[in-house]
């Protein structure tokens, strides 16, 4: 009864918005004193913005009476936020000067609060507008590689994921306008993420524990891809691109336009994009295995190219969405599509491949060529409904309401046929509530349910089916006291896991150690003897709790030093704890920490330690410079994880579960295998291996990231601007040894010069050779990578065309990723030359 | 006021948080049924043995024998001829047949107006790069299947279609049933399925997304003597689970009773012959074989083939005499003939089958002997001839007690039949090709029936 009553006061608040008419009229300068133009003005809280003039000058009419915070921003200029008293007569010949800033603040809206990259307790990064389209590439983590703490763990081209301060996988949650964008990529590197860079708008990073917004799956960071698919304006706006790249044959279409009329806004987009396997400078396979990669010495020898095999890629999607706008708010909903197929490098399985490639690269019909490989089918369907209201009502100021419906399913394609379906779909639920200012306080409630089922069939179905269900509320609030800002959070979730056919095969292991003669008879000679799979069903509920205080002092003028301590829980996903089986992308025999290796008999059975939260204590400072010709972002971070989820390698090999018809299959002899060189990454790929996998256990260990992120940027003069940055982590276990694929320390700078029509950018960055590696990894080389690019604007049709030419790695080098799971057998591209067309409306 | 209410759900919040402390996990696992698999037998080294045979296992198959004295029905291991289980029925009159895969032993209750389904837990998944043999003890599935008298069970090629005739007394109309393995195994509640409305004593024969199904018209119209059974044959089509009518062929058969099909042609006995459907550029046709001399007046009532033999088996009765005629009918050339199995004097015919890849044709009689037949080409037309006979039985058989009589069920992953023998209480494996006896399995009870089960050769 009293939630009907709140409901119908929500309705009343909504209706009783009224109009009053008053003006507000003013006046946008930059530091100089000059007017700035296209600068964009908000009233906030309010859906009414609008753009300055080419005089600055700005109109509001009919706003209401009273306080009213004008929210004003500009390209390289800090935001501004000022409180203004409207009062009956209207105001008129305000003026508002712009600070420069030469590092862009660009408002993010992955929070419920409002935060941005120059004002908030924890760090942010964004990528928006023509850097967007200048960094964007086919997989999400290549896209965003370029932002200062984020890596991406570069897989052969055709998938991605960033890394952000060496986390990834299912401590960082990829959002797609706040709602998990529900793919298989948080469990396997061949998995692409079901998202797409060239028709978002921006992509948001918050680094750093960030399950105060998002929950358990947040603990690393949140990656978030914003659209404007529900669109909250009827303004006709929109972009086209057209581009073609020489490393891989690339060719790219996509398009977004939002447009409307009266109270109704639509919005559509779409993309087009393919490619052929890329070039690279040397060959692919660090370790030379001629037999088994007879395809690029046929390459060598007739005219020096290399290309990694199967890097194929085509995809396609396109959304639609429509919204009716309120005098306080919008609703609207979309439906997207999304298909990619891609080939998955390094996803041989033995030595069946490689045998009948004499096929030339310069052909399109991939799809011939490569009936042989192994490629992923992707599709997903996704419905989102998006709302945001704001209110008169004494307590409720603002509800942000976001639904979404994923359906999402990738087949793997062996050989014709499809040998491992990986499927989820999921439900979820977000509503952020806030609250009128009540004593200076600001904040409000978050809601949050999500339920996925995910499973995967076929021969690599390491992970049983799943049902996961996560129920959140979170309660933040900022304060203003003087110049410091106070932002408080805690967040309960509660997170049940249900799996019923948890399997436990008889492992059919062998250790490969020298001073057992009896691994091999035990192996393949099975008898009349019985093999029995366990099976478990198995109920996890976890009860993750995180809690945030950060502040952010305005100590001087243009600086503020941000400083923020959280403590944040995650329960751990399926593949962590129940997988059993070949997993290629990781090219490992995965086994959850469900399970545990006997120390006695050498056999995997269940565990008995107790399956717990992993449990994040992370503290972050930032020193910032937000206005001036020189600004910069400082940070440093420290995150001790305990009860941290990771692989470790038992030195056992598994069957990969795989037929291997080849003749040459006849490798059992281990004997002369040392297991103490071992390197699973080039290693299992061995005649002697075809067929098994080193088997990798889950367990849990507490571990201690610490490292630092620093940016700067000078803008020299009114055309050039020149930046540094440098990012590092060390990622290290409590009782000693280093965490594997951990970013190496990068540092880079960026040239760019802009006038009226023309923009350049000249990149440098610098990689350093990893050397702090886990066991089983080896050492990977530093290499440097020069991109450049220029673009152009059309004297056509008021300048909204461009002309752009992009080179990426032009001195040609050889650069392996390691945080790659490829990187002995997918080197970066080579060389590439994209040129390209882009339009505005 | 409303402060105050935002302020304790704050409180709420923040005291919730505290209770919750430091978080809580919480993991319960239980332990099910584990899954056994036995690997090859011939295994050891697999260096040499193509990998791809690593999860076949090597089995003759299991038989499910029902009992004449009880309501039970049996496994038997034929391996090593042990009894692995035994299943008590739920309900009296039960029938025993194959599922369409072999995996299943289907039991039909016809009084009871219920369908049920014992695993035979032999069976082989096909897991893309590799076929997956599994080896499981029997056991009773959950899985029923429900409606008004069951009483025609037909298998072909992987599906099997049960024809329920319903009931006229309740009104009731007749309904069929299509199932593969698979909905038996994923339990399906709602299988493809055909519902007429009316009752009628009919049969279905499934065919792909093809049902060709009998159709009983209004008594007025039907050229049935009996009008219960149907005189028409529709071809229904699958659409969302359910086979609606596409065309009713042409050919009218009145009385129709039994039905048989091979890869081309979709037999149905009527009271003047053999209508034989066939499809052509997608649409079915039909003609009429109609009765030879030798058995006017009387009716086809049972035909039995196999997917790859050209020549099917008709079997007519002299309902006066207790002769049965056995018939030998070519559809494709049209030709229908008396079948010269030498019968000996006395003697008649209880039982037909195919072998496993239909190269011979079996002949069970009352006096335990097996006649084994082979089809030749002459004058273009496919004829079984008499290939030999295996007397399976010297015992005195007029002291065969009422209600019993030999039973056989063909194996369909080699050249075997087995057929069981009541008065000596044991089954025999027959050897077709051979035509020798190689096996004798002891019963501890007197055998009604026999019905092979386990993984198919898919060759044939």
């Amino acid at each position: 009864m009293r939630k009907l009553s709140k409901v119908a006061s929500l309705v009343l608040a909504t209706l009783s918005s009224c109009t009053l008419a008053q003006s507000l009229e003013g006046l946008v300068l930059d530091a100089n004193g000059n007017p700035l133009a296209n600068a964009n003005v908000e009233i906030h809280g309010s859906n009414q913005s609008t753009v300055t003039d080419s005089a600055g000058r700005f109109l509001f009419e009919n706003l209401k009476a009273g306080n009213t915070e004008i929210h004003i921003r500009a390209a390289g200029h800090a935001h501004l936020h000022q409180d203004v008293n409207l009062t009956d007569a209207g105001l008129s010949n305000l003026k508002f000067a712009l600070s420069r800033s030469p590092i862009e603040v660009i408002d993010i809206v992955s929070t419920p609060l409002h935060m941005s990259s120059m004002e908030s307790s924890i760090p942010i990064s964004v990528l928006s507008g023509e850097a967007l389209r200048r960094q964007q590439s086919a997989t999400l983590g290549d896209s965003l590689e370029k932002l200062t703490g984020v890596h991406t763990n570069f897989h052969a081209k055709v998938s991605s994921t960033p890394i952000i301060r060496g986390l990834s996988g299912p401590r960082v949650l990829i959002a797609q306008n706040g709602l998990d964008v529900s793919d298989v990529s948080r469990v396997g590197p061949d998995h692409a993420v079901a998202s797409e860079a060239s028709t978002a708008t921006q992509i948001e990073v918050l680094r750093g524990p960030a399950t105060l917004f998002y929950g358990s799956g947040a603990i690393g960071g949140v990656v978030n891809i914003v659209d404007t698919r529900v669109p909250q304006s009827n303004e006709t706006k929109g972009e086209w691109l057209l581009e073609t790249s020489s490393v891989d044959e690339q060719q790219l279409a996509s398009f977004n336009i939002t447009t409307g009329l009266d109270k109704f806004a639509v919005y559509a987009d779409g993309f087009y994009r393919k490619s052929d396997d890329y070039e690279v400078p040397v060959m692919a396979e660090l370790d030379v295995h001629d037999h088994e990669h007879e395809s690029e010495d046929e390459h060598g020898s007739e005219n020096k190219d290399f290309f990694v095999e199967n890097s194929v890629e085509e995809s396609y999607g396109f959304t639609l969405g429509g919204s009716y706008l309120l005098n306080n708010g919008f609703i609207g909903a979309s439906v997207e599509q999304f298909n990619r197929e891609y080939g998955i490098p390094g996803h041989s399985h033995g030595d069946e491949e490689g045998h009948d490639h004499d096929d030339e690269h310069s052909d399109d019909e991939h799809s011939e060529e490569h009936s042989e490989e192994v490629f992923a089918d992707m599709q997903q369907t996704r419905a989102q409904i998006l709302g945001e209201f704001t209110f008169e009502h004494p307590i409720i100021k603002e509800i942000n309401l976001r639904a979404g419906y994923t359906d999402y399913e990738h087949a793997e394609i062996e050989h014709g046929s499809v040998g491992t379906v990986f499927a989820n779909e999921t439900y979820e639920f977000r509503l952020d509530a806030l609250h009128q200012t009540f004593k200076d306080w600001r904040g409000g409630l978050s809601f949050r349910y999500k339920k996925s089922d995910v499973e995967a069939q076929g021969s690599e179905a390491f992970t049983p089916p799943s049902s996961t269900e996560m129920l959140g509320v979170a309660l933040l609030e900022e304060r203003h006291f003087g110049d410091i800002l106070l932002q408080l959070g805690a967040r309960i979730e509660r997170v049940t896991m249900k799996a019923n056919d948890v399997m436990l095969p008889m492992l059919d292991a062998d250790s490969h150690d020298e001073e057992s003669d009896d691994d091999h008879d035990h192996e393949h000679d099975h008898g009349d003897e019985q093999e029995i799979t366990r099976v478990f069903s198995a109920d996890h509920e976890f009860t993750p709790v995180t809690l945030s205080v950060g502040g952010v002092w305005d100590f001087a003028k243009g600086y503020n030093l941000g400083l923020s301590v959280s403590r944040s829980e995650r329960a751990p996903s399926a593949s962590e704890l129940l997988s059993f089986g070949p997993h290629i992308g990781t090219r490992t025999y995965e086994v959850g920490a469900l399970f545990a290796l006997s120390e006695e008999t050498s056999e995997i059975g269940l565990t008995d330690s107790v399956i717990d939260l992993e449990t994040a204590s992370n503290i972050d400072l930032t020193l910032r410079k937000t206005e001036g010709d020189i600004g910069f972002i400082l940070n440093l971070f420290y995150n001790s994880v305990d009860n941290y989820y990771y692989q470790i390698d038992t030195g056992l090999f598994a069957d990969d579960g795989h037929d291997h018809g080849s003749d040459e299959h006849d490798g059992h002899d281990h004997s002369s295998h040392d297991h103490d060189d071992h390197d699973h990454d080039s290693d299992s790929q061995d005649d002697e291996h075809a067929g098994e996998l080193l088997v990798f256990l889950f367990k849990t260990d507490d571990v201690i990231l610490h490292g630092f992120e620093a940016q700067v940027a000078w803008q020299a003069s009114s055309h050039f601007k020149a930046s540094l940055f440098t990012d590092y982590v060390r990622a290290r276990l409590k009782d000693g040894g280093d965490l594997p694929r951990t970013p190496p320390l990068r540092f880079g700078t960026q040239f760019s010069y802009q006038n009226e029509s023309i923009s350049a950018h000249l990149d440098i960055t610098r990689y350093q050779s990893q050397d702090r590696i886990a066991e089983f990894e080896t050492q990977t080389d530093a290499y440097t990578l020069v991109d450049a690019s220029i673009a152009y604007d059309l004297p056509i049709l008021n300048n909204s065309v461009t002309a752009y030419l992009k080179g990426n790695n032009l001195t040609d080098t050889e650069a392996r990723v390691h945080t790659s799971f490829l990187k002995d057998i997918a080197p970066r591209p080579g060389r590439n030359i994209s040129v390209g067309i882009r339009g505005y409306f | 006021m409303n402060n105050t209410k935002k302020l304790s759900l704050v409180a709420l919040c923040i005291s919730t948080i505290l209770m919750g402390g430091c978080g809580d996990a919480e993991t319960t696992i239980i332990e099910r049924e584990p899954i056994v698999e036995t690997p090859p037998t011939d295994g050891g080294d697999s260096g040499s043995t193509p990998p791809s045979n690593d999860f076949l296992i090597e089995s003759m198959g299991r038989l499910a024998v029902t009992s004449s004295e009880s309501n039970t029905v049996s496994l038997i291991d034929l391996d090593d001829s042990t009894l692995l289980d035994t299943f008590t029925l739920n309900h009296d009159g039960s029938r025993v047949y194959a599922s369409p895969s072999y995996r299943y032993a289907v039991v039909t209750a016809r009084n009871d107006d219920m369908v049920e389904f014992i695993d035979g837990g032999l069976w082989r998944e096909d897991h893309v790069d590799h076929l997956h043999d599994y080896e499981q003890a029997p056991q009773m599935s959950d899985y029923t299947l429900s409606s008004s008298r069951p009483t025609h069970f037909v298998t072909h090629d992987g599906q099997s279609a049960i024809f329920y005739d319903g009931d006229a007394e309740t009104g009731i109309p007749a309904s069929v049933h299509v199932i593969s393995d698979l909905d038996i195994t994923n339990e399906n509640d709602s299988p493809a399925s055909l519902i007429y409305t009316v009752n009628m004593h009919g049969v279905a024969e499934p065919r792909g997304e093809f049902l060709l199904s009998t159709i009983r018209r209004d008594d007025a119209e039907s050229t049935s003597g009996n009008t219960i059974l149907p005189d028409q044959v529709g071809v229904y089509h699958l659409h969302d689970g359910e086979y609606e009518l596409e065309k009713t062929l042409e050919t009218a058969c009145p009385d129709l009773h039994g039905a048989a099909q091979n890869h081309d042609f979709v037999l149905f006995g009527c009271g003047d012959g053999v209508l034989v459907a066939h499809e052509h550029d997608g649409e079915y046709e039909s003609s009429k074989i109609e009765n030879i001399d030798e058995i006017a007046g009387l009716r086809i009532g049972s035909l039995y083939s196999h997917h790859d033999a050209e020549v099917f088996i008709g079997i007519a009765s002299n309902r006066a005499t207790g002769e049965v005629f056995v018939l030998n009918i070519d559809p494709e050339a049209g030709a229908m003939e008396v079948l010269d199995w030498q019968a000996q004097e006395g003697v008649s015919p209880i039982s037909y089958a195919f072998s496993y890849d239909g190269n011979h044709a079996l002949v069970l009689d009352n006096l335990g002997g097996l006649t084994i037949l082979s089809a030749h080409l002459h004058d273009g037309v496919n004829e079984l001839e008499f290939e030999g006979r295996v007397q399976l039985s010297d015992e005195d058989l007029s002291a065969m007690p009422d209600g019993h009589s030999f039973n056989m069920s063909v194996a369909q992953n080699g050249d075997y039949v087995f057929v069981s023998d009541p008065i000596a209480q044991h089954v025999l494996m027959v050897h077709i090709e051979d035509m020798e006896i190689e096996g004798d399995i002891e019963l501890d009870f007197v055998p009604a029936t026999v019905t092979w089960l386990g993984i198919k050769d898919e060759d044939h």
